[in-house]
Parts: C-alpha cells; structure tokens; sequence
C-alpha cells in the first residue's frame, strides 16, 4: 500500500479509540449518555477502524522492510524545547501487539453489548473500556515516555474502576480499591524510571530503551544507570502483571463483569507487564543482575500461581491464576533471551484465555447439565503431585495455596498497618500542636452550632 | 484613560458591584444570583486580558511607596494576567455551588470582597501593597469564623495567620526601611518563614487541617485556594532568596507534599482529608517554584492553576455533599452513584487533575514539576513521583467511600437530593476547564514558560545587583 503512509495509519489506529473516550466521556460528563444501540456502534466502529488501521500498518513496515521507526506528530505540550511530543516507536512488534490488542478489544466489546444489555452501569462500562484500549495501544505504540506513561496510567485507573464496576456492593469497591493500592505502586516505578531515564540520558526517547541505541556502543546508559531503570520497570511490570510479591490482588480483580476480567486479566491488561519487558529487551541485556531478578520473579510466579490455581473454588479465580501461571512463565522466556517465542507465547494465550473467560459461564451452565444428568460430580482422578508428593506435604501445599501464599496478609503486616499506624499518629500529633499552642476550654453554655458555609 | 485599564476597570467592577449591592437589603437568593452573573461577568472580562497580549501592558507606580522600592503597585503582565480568570474562576464556584442555607448576605459580601483583594493581590508587585492586602485576606476569613461555634479554629488560625502577618511586617520593614543593604537577607526570611505559615508547609501546618476540620470549609477554600502564599513567594522571594534559601524552601515543600498526601489517605473525615489534600498540592506548587529551573518553575505556576481550580472544585463536592448527608465520614461506603452521577463524576474529574492523570491540566504541569525537581535534587525529587500516587489513591478512597458501597436509599419522593442545574453546570464548565486544558494545554503551558523565564531574569538582575 505505497499511497497510504504509515503515520496516517497508525494515528488511525490508535486515535479511534481515543476518539470513542472523548464522544462517550462527553455524553457522560454532560449527563447525556448515548442509547446502548449507539453506544455498541460507535465502540464496534472504533475497533474496527483501529484493527484494520494497525493491521495495514503492520502490512506497510513488513513491506518497507525496515526496521525500528519513530513517528513524531509534533509537539503538543508547548513549543518549548522542555514540552511533551506525540511520538510512536513502530517495529512488527509494536504494530503486531496493537493490532493484536484492536481485535481483542472488538471482540469484547462485541460480547459486553449482549452481555450487559440494559445493565444500569452499561455506559460507564464503554467509557472505561474505551480507556482501557486506548491506554493500551498507547503502551504499545510509545515513542516516548510521556506517551508510555499516560498508556500505562488509562489502563491502571480504568481497570481499578471495573472492578469497582458492581459499586452498590462494598466488597468490589474495597476490592478495587486494593487493586489500585498496588498499580500505584506499578506507576510511581515507571513514573520514577522514566524520569530517571531522561535525566540520565537527557532524552524522552523510548528508542534508549526499547531500541538499538540501548545496546550500541554508543548508550549513553552506563551499567549502574541501565540496572536501576532495568529495576524499576520490573517492578512497575510486577505490580502491573501480577508477579510476585503482588500477585494478591488478582483475584479480587475478579469482582468486575466477565468480559472486563477477560480482556484485563485474561489476555491483555495482565500481558502489558511482559510486553513493556519484551520491548525493553535491550536494556535488560545491558544488565544482568535485572535478567536474573525478572526471571527469577517470574519463576517463582509461574510456581506459585500453578499452585494456587488448583485449589480455587471459583472459575474466574482458577483461570486468573491459571494465567498468572502462563505470565510468570514468559516473563522467563524474556529473561533467557527467548524473545520470539515470548511473544508467540504472550499471543497465543491472551488469545486463549480470552476464549477460556468468555465461555466459562456457558461451560459452568453444562457443567451444571452433566452433573444434573449423572446426579454426581464429574469425578477427578487426580494429577501427578497427588501421586508423588507424601499427603503431609500436600495437606501444606494446600493450606498455602488456598491462603494465596498469605500474600496479603504479609503486605498487609508488613507495609500497609505500618504506614497507617505511623500516619494515624501524625494525624494525632497535628492535633497536639493545635493544643500546645492554643488547649481548648470546654464551653460552660453549648450553643447552636452554625454550619454555614459559604 | 487606555483600553488595558478600561477593561481593569472592568475585570474590578462585578465584585465591588455585588459589595455595594449587598449593602442594600436585597433578597438573599436575588442577591446570589445577582452574584453569579457578576461572577461570570468578571470571568470573561479577565479571560479576554488574559488572551489579548497587548492588555498586558499596564505598570502604575507611585512616588508615595517610593521608600518601598521601585516595584509597580498595580501592573499586568505575562505572569499575573493569568492569575485574573483564576481568581474569577473561584468566585464563581464559590457563589454557584453553596448550598442555600449556608450563603447569607454577609456570605455574599465576604466572598466578593475577598475576590477583590484576591484580585488586587495578583496585580501588584509592591512588598507594602501586597502586605495591606494580606492583613485585608486574612481579615475577612476571620470574620467568616465569627460565630461562637467556631471560636477555636478562629482563635488558631489567627495566632498562625496573626504571625505569619507579623513576620511579613517585620520582613517588609527590613527590606524596604532604611539599612536595607544590612537587614535585606533577615527580613527575606521573614517573608519566608511568613510564606510557609500561610501555605501550611511542615512544620508550621498545623492549623490547616484544625480549620478544614472544625471550622468553615467555605471560607477556608475560598482563602486557600488562591494560594496568596505562593504569590508572595514568587513576587518577593524567589528574585532575593540565595540558591542555598530556595534549596532548603523546595525540601520542606517535597516533604510536605509526601506528608499532605499520606495523612489524607488515612483520614475518617472528609474534611479533614480535604486539608491534608490542600496541604499537599500546595506544597508542590511551591516546591516548583523554589526550582530555579524554567521548567519546574513553569510546572509550579501550572500546577498553581491546575491544583487550585481541581482542589477548590473537589472541596465544593464534599460541601454540597455535606449540605445532603451532613457530615462526611470516610470510614463507611455512602453510595449515592445512581442519584447524583453527575457530581460522582466531576467529583472523580477533580480529584484527577489533582493528581496529575493525563488528560487534565495537572499532568504536563506535574510532568515539568519531576523532571525539574528530580533535576535539582536527585533523591528529594522523587517525593513528588511519591505525592503522586498517594494523593491519587486518598481521592480514588474518597470517591468510593462517598458515592460507592452500598445502594442509594429509597426516600420520600419530596426530597430532592440531586444537584440543582446551577451546581451541575458549574461542576461540569469546571471539568471541561480543566480536560480541555489537559488536551490541548499548549497556549497556556507557553505563557507559563515565558512568566517563569521573566521570573527568571528578574532573579538574575536581582542577583546581580
């Protein structure tokens, strides 16, 4: 296609969803939503020009055969030299995983239209997904910092509020709010390697990171620089993926509606974590002591997700866990260096596990049939641990997994009553000072008291 | 008389309009709504001399504050005319979103007068000037904690703001009077120490959260939100201070923003949170503007607006909130979503342009504000990247605590609990501010570039000399 450029595409691409954001954000704010009829058009629309843009973009730079480009759209921010540019760093990788995403997203949104049918929040449901698939084409497509970030921060905030998405009830809310504790922590480490990166580097530039410049013998990244942002970013990615020690919150994740928990924690949102380390392979080549810490993590992910997904009693949780099991497991590929199978992997399941989370109502619905027909459960004959580890040793294992490895009760022993311990008592000592310089007197007569407040 | 002090004239009129009026006894409902009107009024006034550059023309000085310095008493500029819309902008929220029963005439009048000296404060460069206007600011927020209810929150926050005044005095007279080559750098720390007291910065903050608390919310926003104590800084501060007096300015500010940010987390009472909240967006603001680099100090001035207009708009939820459900407390869910979406959602838009989420106006100013920061103080810095995230999840906690949780309860089909179409317009033109802000910042993020480099260049001339 030589008459359609590249930057064409790709602003098409990722600037449909966005689109969808700004008309179905307005209609909201304005307390104005659209009809479900025109909301489902608008949001199969907006994928589907997003998928075919990507995909035919993908098509463009196969055919160009080139290499990594950057895409600049100009300064937005300010004309200042110090502003924020609208940059795309586009490779196959990129473009295959934004087109990936574009299709999943249609997809979903396909399914949520029957789905949530004349549910209250249907509205609320399009915005934040329509937020979520622009974030994460964002993630995808980064040219540069500024970019990634606002990406990264779309898809943490509106996956925080679909778990909240049932908020008449407390547990979601209390859970989604969790959630969003530990993406925090997710974005103040991206947050904190990016701005160490330009300052290191002097540049807002991913292709420091994600492109040759970061293994030419010209990086202006020394060793120490490239393992703490190397660190960073995995601990942005663990929180982000779910790897350990955060992998607490994943299921209570599983309070928001199916098709969210399907393209968040099925397939895309929780692959975004191995996709920004895929791309960020030539950093992680420039220090090793990262390479072992991110394949040590995703090991002992791998391990105790594989665990923790055999004793769940529910089916969102088992497959959440099932696929937290297949994350930790790329996130080993990555750190062996085994990129493309990492990402025929990363795929292949989001793909998978999509399917697994859509038809697990319609399989728990014949699950149900077989039973009803049988008049018992379906028996198990039990896997190879059963049959190699001793019963005191798996009565253990069990009690671990069923507790989820006692994650959260650890993070909350360990950071969570510290801190609010310690800011309960500076609460307390500002109220002191007050006294100490003014001791309050009781009043001897109680008057009215006047609430006005202009 | 020129077209720049014409439309002055203009820009000061509605609020000494609604002065005079509120001398007369007016309706109290005509009385507001003639207060809304001037408020809009005043607020396309300001916005037409904050877009024309050729109305940021005027300089005025007077041989009678000749002893105080050469500086002008009432000029418009790159920097200040900004400032105008700004000051407007608060007036009008104010005016449109109290609750009826909370605005009497004497409500009426103290928020218009303060609108003026805000106003009058943002126009002037004059040490003295914008001393006698301090003492008028604080005055009319004491009068707003006159009554017997209050008695403590006025008694604490006028020993706070009385020496915090007084150090000022003090600082003005050293600096301005005679043996100034001598007592300058003392009387500048005056003003500093004046600066941090007014701001609420760690470890003169304590009255911030006593007032929010127990005293007016009202009041207290409307005298904070303004932010007078970071005008003074950039005014009178950052052109003498040494680069080691801004350094050890900017920590204390980091470390207040952590401090605001994490004690809002954690508070049971709204308004409680809402005064940690303030404390924390305020310190960044001034933690940017104690950067001597261009572009913290441009982030500083950007979250100023960003923070003040989110900050003010956020506390105003929780009034009117206040105004249907009484007191706030963030240990129980509310719920509410289904009655009042409208204020659920402008609620969440405010919190977010606090935080710095993109999309809002606070993400290229806060975006500036690291990189400077991180800049000057490599570890400091990141306090900012911290106060980030805890000021994110103490609004997110707030916004599930007071309209999520638990289903809105059936009432009498006579109470009428969703917003009125003033408050929702007003809630929702304060939204679409600061998105479309956010989206397309660029006019306003140049204009604060070039006012932190005038700033700039004054310090340099000043450093010089």
């Amino acid at each position: 296609m030589p008459g359609v450029p590249l930057t064409v595409l790709v602003l098409v691409g990722a600037g449909s969803p966005a689109m969808l954001l700004l008309v179905l954000g307005t209609a909201s704010l304005l307390n104005r939503p659209l009809p479900e009829r025109w909301t489902a058009s608008l949001a199969g629309a907006a994928m589907l020009i997003s998928f075919a843009a990507l995909s035919l973009a993908l098509v463009v730079h196969g055919a160009a055969a080139t290499d990594t480009q950057l895409l600049s759209y100009g300064a937005w921010s300010t004309s200042h030299e110090r502003g924020i540019a609208i940059e795309f760093l586009v490779d196959r990788l990129s473009l295959a995983f934004a087109a990936l995403s574009a299709a999943i997203a249609g997809v979903v949104s396909a399914f949520s239209n029957r789905y949530l049918h004349r549910e209250p929040g249907y509205n609320r449901y399009f915005v934040l997904l329509a937020m979520f698939v622009t974030g994460i084409l964002f993630v995808a497509l980064a040219g540069n910092i500024q970019v990634l970030f606002v990406g990264w921060e779309f898809v943490g905030l509106s996956s925080a509020l679909l778990v909240a998405f049932f908020q008449e009830r407390p547990a979601p809310v209390a859970n989604a709010f969790r959630v969003l504790s530990v993406y925090r922590i997710s974005d103040a480490a991206m947050l904190s390697a990016a701005v160490l990166l330009r300052n290191v580097a002097g540049s807002d530039s991913l292709s420091l990171l994600f492109g040759r410049a970061a293994t030419s013998p010209a990086s202006v990244l020394s060793g120490t620089d490239a393992t703490i942002i190397a660190v960073l970013l995995i601990v942005a990615v663990a929180g982000k993926s779910a790897l350990l020690p955060f992998s607490g919150w994943l299921p209570r994740a599983m309070e928001g509606p199916t098709p969210s928990s399907a393209v968040y924690y099925g397939s895309l949102s929780i692959h975004a974590g191995c996709f920004l380390l895929l791309r960020s392979a030539p950093l992680l080549e420039q220090s090793p002591a990262a390479r072992v810490l991110a394949g040590a993590l995703g090991a002992a992910t791998a391990l105790f997700a594989g665990l923790t997904t055999r004793v769940q009693s529910d089916v969102k949780s088992s497959l959440a866990y099932a696929s937290l099991t297949q994350v930790g497991i790329i996130v080993v590929e990555i750190a062996l260096g085994w990129y493309a199978i990492a990402f025929i992997h990363l795929a292949g399941h989001a793909c998978f596990r999509l399917l697994q989370f859509l038809s697990a109502p319609n399989v728990l619905h014949d699950l149900h049939g077989i039973e009803d027909a049988i008049g018992d459960r379906p028996s198990s004959r039990g896997g190879i641990l059963d049959r190699m580890v001793s019963e005191r040793v798996r009565r253990r294992l069990f009690l671990f997994a069923l507790e989820r490895g006692f994650l959260d009760s650890v993070l909350d022993r360990l950071v969570v009553e510290p801190f609010t311990r310690t800011a309960r008592r500076l609460t307390r000592l500002d109220a002191w000072l007050c006294e100490a310089v003014l001791p309050k007197r009781r009043p001897i007569v109680v008057e009215a008291v006047d609430d006005r407040d202009e | 008389m020129s077209d720049a002090w014409l439309w002055l004239a203009a820009a000061a009129a509605p609020p000494a309009a609604v002065i005079g009026a509120s001398l007369f006894p007016v309706d109290v409902e005509r009385m507001r709504r003639f207060a809304v009107m001037s408020a809009a009024a005043m607020l396309l006034v300001t916005l037409v001399i904050a877009g024309t550059p050729h109305l940021h023309r005027i300089s005025w000085t007077t041989s009678a504050l000749s002893w105080a310095g050469s500086e002008a008493v009432i000029r418009v500029d790159t920097l200040s005319a900004v400032f105008l819309p700004f000051a407007a902008g608060l007036w009008l929220l104010t005016v449109a979103v109290t609750p009826r029963a909370s605005l009497d005439r004497g409500g009426v009048l103290r928020t218009a007068l303060a609108t003026l000296i805000t106003l009058a404060s943002f126009l002037t460069e004059s040490a003295v000037v914008l001393l006698v206007l301090s003492v008028a600011s604080v005055w009319t927020f004491m009068a707003a904690l006159q009554d017997s209810a209050h008695r403590y929150q006025r008694r604490i926050a006028g020993i706070y703001l009385g020496v915090s005044t007084l150090m000022f005095a003090i600082g003005v007279v050293l600096m301005a009077g005679p043996g100034a080559h001598r007592t300058g750098t003392a009387g500048m720390w005056c003003i500093v120490i004046a600066a941090l007291i007014r701001k609420g910065i760690v470890p003169f903050h304590a009255w911030v959260p006593e007032v929010f608390d127990h005293g007016r919310l009202g009041p207290a926003i409307l005298f904070s939100a303004p932010q007078l104590g970071a005008y003074m800084t950039v005014v009178l501060i950052v052109p003498r201070a040494s680069p080691d007096a801004l350094r050890l300015i900017a920590i204390l500010a980091l470390g207040t923003a952590v401090y605001g940010a994490a004690l809002a987390l954690v508070q049971t009472s709204a308004r409680r949170a809402c005064g940690y909240l303030f404390m924390s967006q305020s310190a960044l603001v001034m933690a940017g503007l104690d950067c001597t680099s261009e572009g913290a100090l441009a982030g500083g001035l950007l979250v100023w607006l960003s923070a003040g207009l989110a900050f003010a708009g956020l506390a105003r939820c929780v009034l009117v909130l206040e105004a249907r459900r009484g007191r706030l407390d963030l240990r129980t869910f509310h719920g509410g979503y289904e009655r009042m979406p409208l204020l659920a959602i402008t609620f969440l838009g405010m919190g977010l342009a606090c935080t710095g989420f993109p999309g809002t106006l606070g993400f290229v100013g806060q975006e500036l504000l690291v990189d400077g920061a991180v800049e000057e103080f490599p570890v400091m810095g990141f306090a900012i990247v911290a106060a980030s995230a805890l000021t994110g999840l103490a609004v997110v906690r707030m916004y599930f605590s007071l309209f999520c949780g638990r289903p809105s309860p059936p009432t009498a089909a006579s109470l009428r609990l969703g917003l009125t179409p003033r408050e929702a317009w007003t809630f929702v033109a304060l939204v679409i501010a600061l998105v479309g802000f956010g989206v397309a910042p660029r006019p306003l993020v140049d204009s604060r570039f070039v006012a932190a480099s005038e700033i700039l260049q004054v310090r340099q001339l000043s450093i010089g000399r």
